[in-house]
């Protein structure tokens, strides 16, 4: 009679989780590769807050280059996992695959929000919010992908990361008035009190977002605390005063 | 009728009809980005949410083919008419269910929505199950595929029935969406049905005073030895897919299950002899390992 187990399965069954294992490793190199770049870039990004807006010229080249390297980074990320099942649990990789990439388009989100990262058709400018197709751009990948199964930026990885530079940002606005910069402080508060309001305009679910979104008024909280701070002081510039 | 609300004064309630429109909100240059966003979001969560019911009703279905399946008393090539019967409709249910959610669970949404759909993993624990009663064999990945595929299809057929488009026939067969059996979905599947197995053979052993075992194979081998190799197949597959812990805690209860029927076979052979027709062994607690998966 036959057997109960034909071997041939066997071998199969074998075969394939061997086959993520390879797949696994080969992921953990890349994104190592991509980690290490993105906690550079970031760390040079840490300077924003003791950088004064007119030493902005030779920060931002710097940041730019750490950030090509993520470019650089990403593009073999997306090369390898495009071969495979993009939302196809690997096992405890997953959650540092999606950390790190979140982490590194926050930095560009970032650098052009500080007037990096522009294009020779469009300049770079102090406040510019990169959206999640320009991001997708940036690192020559695809965004929100639902027709065809390959590497790309998730709504959730754009969102994620533009609720970690809420909070970069809410630091800054203190460290610019230290600096003197209140123009930047004032700046910062009232793009992060419309952040807020569109993100109030999410209808989330339990989840990791809903976590973070709900995070983002503290950071309201800070600049405003700020802002108050200014007004009360006559600190305000001139022009803004009416805000 | 509707009738106008009234407030605990027995007054009539200001608002009628339709609710006054909620304060605008106040617009940025954000708020169209956001908009768009909420929507793409809208629709990733009411999709989940639609999988995870009908997968929901999936698994109660299939639960209920394993209850009918547990009422077999022997491994042959047909079941028992009556137990078929049920099958079968419950089947069509399944089919149904499967081809309503099919479209929705394509290419990349396959594993984006994996863990709203752990149906499939119910279903092949009663598919195998059923397999394995009928042929003493385990099924493998690449049968039990076009199986699930056969359903999703079966549930589309019907659904264009209903509709009434006669002319569309032969053309539909290879462009209806099916859903796709993952790895996981198996192996887990697989992992489930020995204790299924293990159900099985104790009732049986205490029914009918014999081990399991086929007929129509000529009977080499019965249902201690399949647990034994399905055993073996778990310890020596190496040690990772999907979650570790999912794994390992899987991996202890069939080592239970099989120790479990291996006693029974040791006890059938021993005393088998004494024991009288009909006797039941106290299955409470056989019960409780499974009732809390």
């Amino acid at each position: 009679m036959a057997p109960l187990i034909d071997p041939a399965l066997f071998d199969q069954l074998k075969a394939k989780i061997e086959e993520d294992t390879e797949i696994r490793k080969e992921l953990e190199k890349i994104i190592d590769d991509l980690s290490q770049h993105v906690s550079f870039t970031q760390g040079l990004l840490s300077r924003i807050h003791s950088t004064p807006r007119s030493k902005y010229d030779t920060l931002i080249p710097q940041v730019e280059e750490g950030i090509k390297k993520e470019v650089e980074s990403i593009a073999t990320l997306n090369a390898f996992a495009s071969n495979h099942p993009f939302f196809k649990p690997k096992p405890r990789y997953n959650s540092k695959w999606t950390r790190v990439v979140q982490e590194a388009i926050s930095t560009v989100l970032l650098c052009a929000w500080l007037g990096g990262v522009g294009t020779e058709s469009r300049p770079g400018e102090v406040g510019r919010l990169l959206t999640l197709e320009e991001v997708g751009e940036f690192f020559k990948v695809p965004i929100n992908l639902k027709d065809r199964d390959a590497f790309h930026i998730t709504i959730e990885d754009y969102l994620l990361a533009l609720i970690s530079n809420i909070d970069e940002l809410s630091r800054l606005a203190m460290n610019s008035v230290t600096l003197g910069d209140t123009e930047l402080a004032v700046r910062i508060s009232s793009f992060i009190k419309d952040l807020h309001a569109g993100f109030q305009m999410l209808n989330l679910k339990n989840d990791i977002l809903r976590k973070r979104v709900d995070s983002i008024k503290y950071a309201v909280k800070k600049v405003e605390d700020v802002v108050y701070d200014l007004s009360l002081r006559n600190l305000l510039p001139a022009n803004k005063m009416e805000e | 009728m509707a009738t106008a609300k009234r407030d605990r004064q027995g007054n009539f309630k200001k608002h009628e009809g339709p609710k006054p429109t909620p304060k605008p909100v106040a617009r940025n240059a954000y708020t169209p980005m956001f908009e768009q966003l909420r929507d793409e979001l809208d629709a990733h969560h009411d999709r989940r949410d639609r999988i995870g019911k009908a997968s929901r009703d999936i698994t109660a279905l299939s639960k209920k083919i394993i209850f009918s399946l547990q009422r077999v008393r022997k491994i042959e090539e047909t079941l028992p008419a009556d137990i078929q019967k049920e099958i079968n409709s419950r089947l069509d249910e399944i089919a149904k269910l499967l081809a309503s959610i099919a479209p929705e669970v394509q290419t990349i949404n396959r594993f984006r929505y994996a863990r709203s759909l752990v149906c499939l993993e119910e279903l092949v624990e009663a598919l195998t199950f059923c397999h394995y009663l009928t042929t003493q064999t385990l099924i493998s990945p690449a049968q039990l595929q076009p199986i699930i595929e056969a359903l999703a299809r079966q549930g589309a057929a019907v659904k264009e029935d209903e509709v009434m488009t006669t002319d569309v026939d032969q053309s539909a067969e290879t462009s209806v969406p099916t859903v796709g059996l993952t790895d996981d979905d198996y192996i887990y599947g697989i992992f489930d049905l020995t204790g299924e197995m293990m159900r099985f053979a104790t009732t049986t052993s205490a029914l009918t005073g014999k081990m399991a075992s086929s007929d129509v194979g000529g009977g080499d081998r019965d249902i201690v030895h399949d647990m034994h190799e399905l055993g073996t197949l778990f310890e020596i597959l190496p040690r990772r897919s999907g979650n570790k812990n999912t794994w390992e805690k899987k991996l202890d209860v069939t080592r239970q299950s099989v120790q479990k029927v291996e006693k029974l076979g040791y006890d059938l052979k021993v005393r088998g002899s004494e024991r009288p027709k009909g006797w039941v062994p106290d299955l409470s607690s056989a019960d409780q390992e499974d009732s809390h998966e």
